[in-house]
């Protein structure tokens, strides 16, 4: 294991921060915090950088402690939503930064920034200004900036979320691009699934201060161990399992033991096949069509569901449906969500 | 139904030509009109015509190259010591970690709330002939003149350098310097690569501003400054003692040359700050480092300590029976035997009140209708509107007297009035008061306007029920503003009063020339009770109001 966070606990006053947190980063890995904000995704991220203290715990690199050693040290190049880039300096001057500061001889920094403005694809920019330039392209240049001195973990505290959408999507591409070309092993904040499940090789799914789940994209999408993951995760059809006894009792198969209120079912929007009949059980509420997939909303004895189907669907509102799930497709997830009136 | 408006005439249209068009007018005659004159009286020769002579004799007579070359010498020594002791407590604010920081963030301001010689009256107290330390320590030590008012000045610009200092080190992101951290950047680096560059406009446009207060302050040169003969005392002496009125407005023309260049370096730093400013700014949080934080902490509470004592020890000396003689508790001091008495503090409190009502009713209508007019029209405007913060009080001053003491012009009525007094205290202060209002107006949500003129209400009607409201803490801020400095200000005023009408800050200073140093102290201590109390009342009605926002939402 390249990168470990092991036991870290930060208390704020009273306030639990991360509660024994445990997390690993292998050689080359594109590791994303996923999780709403206040879960400590960002906590986390900056106590591996050495910006806050950790209370209790231990954050180990090629197994090595880095307790106490000041951010400055650790080697590691940081991204900010904020850009962050310095307003006085050139384009050139920031993304040389770190080299200067490494008395690297003016030359070598010269190459690198040019080699590095055009990996970054904006090779005309060396000495604008920050406030000259677009979002996406600050961003750019603030990639740029922490990979110039090689990290030996390059951190990205939810880099994309001050862009716009169109502007976002190419940049994810990039990062991508850029971490498999130079293997740099990278942690990523975000609180956007779809940007994790883009760009992670391994996805950590975190609620309240602590570690829900973790494992590859698929894993998390596919297998939800909690509630709280299946609803964070793109939509699911929660259902109790009392509901499913009734109405369905051949998904139980692969239900763990366990209490009914323990474990709820998750079936995905798209494992659900529908068909019309005029004697089917469940009747179409709504019909959403999105363009490349059609949502629909349903009344049935499993209670409100959501199907997605690809491309646009011949069904009307108040139509009579049958419905077909595979057991494969019904997952028991732990019921870690405390039930609220709505 | 009928159709809402399809009258040629436009009710909300006039409402907007009249809320820009009657304070533009008084702008013209009260600010404008006067900077005119003042132009026109330093090119005019005795016999009435035109011609740079005025200037010929001012620059190759004795007394104004004395005292300018006095004037630069105290400006430029005053300069170097508020910069570097702003410097340090603007740092030590916003950059260090210690205990006690509301503290040094209550006595900073206390300048501000102080008419400027009191200053050389505490300096007097401490460090005079009588002063505490010459008689505790049998010394022989004389104040008055270059080093009285150099101190004095001093503390008296502090707060301006650490305003603007500060409000500079506020916009540098916390996250600027974790990345410079993380790139390997040591703490002495982050403040070298970071800070002194963010910083190094406001440094300079501070040095300007202490550089122009302190050559064109009046008080302290006329309590402190003895025989050391300034810019500021020459221009009253040349108009007042010598009735010269074109030699005065050719000093007064001088003194805008500085502000001129000043003027100029803050819009640069302005617009440098336009291009950076982020929407979500993180406040930088310093840790303790004590080999950075004690030093720091040790020189920002001597430096504190140094204004405290100063205007502490002006309040303490006004309750004492015989200055440094017999410190017994006594009020005596506070039965002004001066004629008049306290009259002043009461047309002074009256004046400022006017200059308040009357200056943010003008500013909100101006601004109201400003940003109602086309965008190329209203900017113009708006740079007219900020311009009276580049005329120093003094030369102002020497404007109106120029200007409304000529029985050429009708306005020669209001001369020696109390009203008179309270327009050249709004438009001394009008830029101030102007910007605030106009951010306040920045960060009104159009969609509220729009949504109230959609439900029918007319502009008048929607800037009553939904504007006013909105910026009433801005609103609130402005009226205490234009009254506190109205309270305390002398610069501006000293050409203005008569015998009959005096002000406040005049009685103290008349007090103390007449050798009644503790009665003026007295004087002194009640003017900034007025002032606190009022800073008092403003704080509690901006606090009342930011909770009915907090309860609504």
């Amino acid at each position: 294991m390249y990168l470990t966070v092991r036991n870290a606990t930060k208390l704020y006053g009273s306030f639990t921060a991360l509660d024994d947190v445990c997390i690993s980063i292998e050689q080359g890995e594109f590791v994303c915090l996923l999780g709403p904000s206040g879960c400590g995704k960002t906590t986390l991220l900056r106590l591996i950088a050495g910006l806050t203290d950790i209370d209790s715990g231990e954050v180990t690199l090629e197994g090595e402690s880095l307790s106490g050693l000041p951010a400055r040290k650790r080697g590691f190049g940081i991204v900010f939503q904020s850009y962050s880039l310095f307003p006085n300096m050139t384009i050139a001057e920031n993304i040389g930064y770190g080299l200067k500061i490494r008395d690297t001889p003016v030359n070598q920094i010269n190459t690198r920034v040019t080699e590095l403005l055009d990996l970054i694809k904006l090779p005309q920019i060396a000495d604008k200004f920050p406030g000259q330039l677009s979002g996406g392209q600050q961003q750019r240049v603030a990639l740029a900036r922490a990979i110039a001195v090689d990290p030996r973990v390059l951190l990205l505290d939810e880099p994309l979320s001050a862009l716009d959408a169109k502007v976002r999507g190419d940049l994810r591409d990039e990062i991508l691009q850029l971490q498999r070309a130079l293997g740099i092993p990278t942690l990523m904040v975000t609180h956007d699934q779809e940007e994790a499940l883009a760009l992670a090789d391994k996805i950590i799914c975190m609620n309240q201060g602590a570690v829900v789940q973790a494992g590859t994209p698929k894993e998390l999408y596919q297998k939800p161990a909690t509630r709280f993951v299946a609803d964070f995760m793109g939509t699911s059809n929660l259902i109790k399992t009392e509901v499913i006894r009734s109405f369905m009792p051949e998904l139980l198969g692969m239900r763990p033991e366990g209490d009914d209120e323990v474990y709820d079912a998750c079936i995905r929007p798209e494992a659900i096949k529908i068909e019309p009949n005029v004697n089917g059980d469940a009747l179409v509420k709504s019909i959403g069509f999105l363009g490349n997939l059609s949502k629909i909303k349903l009344e049935s004895t499993l209670g409100d569901l959501i199907v997605e189907v690809h491309g646009a669907i011949d069904l009307e509102e108040n139509q009579n449906v049958s419905l077909q799930i595979n057991p494969a497709d019904c997952n028991w997830v732990l019921n870690d969500v405390v039930e609220t009136a709505s | 139904m009928k159709a809402v408006s399809s009258r040629g005439f436009d009710g909300d249209k006039l409402l907007t030509i009249t809320c820009v068009v009657i304070p533009l007018v008084a702008l013209a005659l009260f600010f404008l009109y006067p900077m005119y004159i003042v132009f026109i009286r330093s090119i005019t020769l005795p016999d009435g015509g035109l011609g740079l002579q005025n200037y010929i004799e001012t620059l190759s007579s004795t007394g104004f190259w004395r005292a300018t070359r006095h004037s630069m010498l105290m400006g430029l020594t005053t300069m170097v010591f508020s910069v570097l002791f702003g410097f340090i407590i603007a740092l030590g604010l916003h950059r260090c970690s210690f205990k006690g920081k509301w503290l040094i963030r209550a006595v900073i301001i206390l300048p501000l709330l102080a008419p400027s010689l009191v200053q050389a009256l505490g300096l007097i107290f401490l460090l005079g002939r009588n002063g505490v330390i010459n008689r505790f320590f049998g010394l022989e030590l004389d104040i008055y003149g270059f080093w009285g008012l150099t101190i004095a000045n001093t503390l008296y610009a502090l707060p301006q350098v650490v305003m603007i200092i500060s409000a500079s080190l506020v916009l540098l992101d916390q996250r600027l310097y974790e990345a410079a951290e993380i790139m390997g950047a040591k703490p002495l680096r982050q403040f070298r690569d970071l800070t002194l560059p963010a910083i190094y406009y406001a440094v300079l446009n501070a040095a300007f501003v202490v550089f122009i207060i302190t050559i064109t302050d009046f008080g302290n040169a006329a309590v402190i400054g003895g025989d050391y003969s300034v810019l500021a005392t020459e221009i009253y002496t040349q108009v007042i003692g010598l009735r010269n009125f074109n030699m005065g407005a050719v000093v007064g023309i001088m003194l805008l040359l500085p502000t001129v260049i000043s003027y100029y370096i803050e819009r640069k730093a302005m617009q440098r700050q336009q291009g950076k400013t982020s929407t979500n700014i993180q406040a930088f949080v310093p840790k303790f480092m004590p080999y950075r934080d004690v030093p720091m902490a040790v020189a920002c509470y001597l430096i504190i300590g140094a204004i405290l004592a100063v205007i502490a020890i002006v309040v303490y000396a006004s309750f004492v029976k015989l200055w440094p003689y017999n410190f017994d508790f006594t009020f005596k001091h506070f039965d002004i035997t001066l004629a008049g008495g306290y009259s002043s503090l009461w047309i002074t409190i009256a004046i400022s009140l006017g200059a308040a009502i009357g200056g943010t009713f003008l500013i909100f209508i101006l601004s109201f209708g400003l940003l109602r007019l086309p965008q190329k029209l209203s900017q113009a405007l708006q740079v007219l509107a900020a311009m009276p913060a580049a005329v120093p009080g003094i030369v102002l001053g020497l404007a109106y007297i120029l200007t409304f003491n000529s029985t050429s012009t009708p306005l020669h009525v209001l001369y020696g009035t109390a009203i008179l007094i309270a327009a050249i205290n709004f438009y001394h202060y009008h830029t101030q008061a102007f910007l605030t209002v106009m951010t306040g107006f920045r960060q009104f949500p159009a969609a509220l306007e729009e949504a109230s003129s959609t439900l029918g209400a007319g502009l008048g009607r929607t800037a009553i029920s939904v504007i006013v409201p909105f910026i009433a803490p801005m609103l609130v801020s402005v009226f205490f503003f234009l009254f506190m400095r109205s309270m305390v200000t002398l610069s501006a005023v000293i050409f203005l009063t008569t015998p009959q009408l005096d002000v406040a800050a005049v009685t103290i200073m008349r007090l103390d020339d007449a050798g009644l140093t503790s009665q003026a102290a007295a004087f002194s201590t009640c003017v900034m009770a007025v002032v606190c109390l009022s800073l008092g009342i403003m704080k509690l009605i901006l606090s009342m109001q930011s909770k009915n926002k907090v309860g609504a939402a």
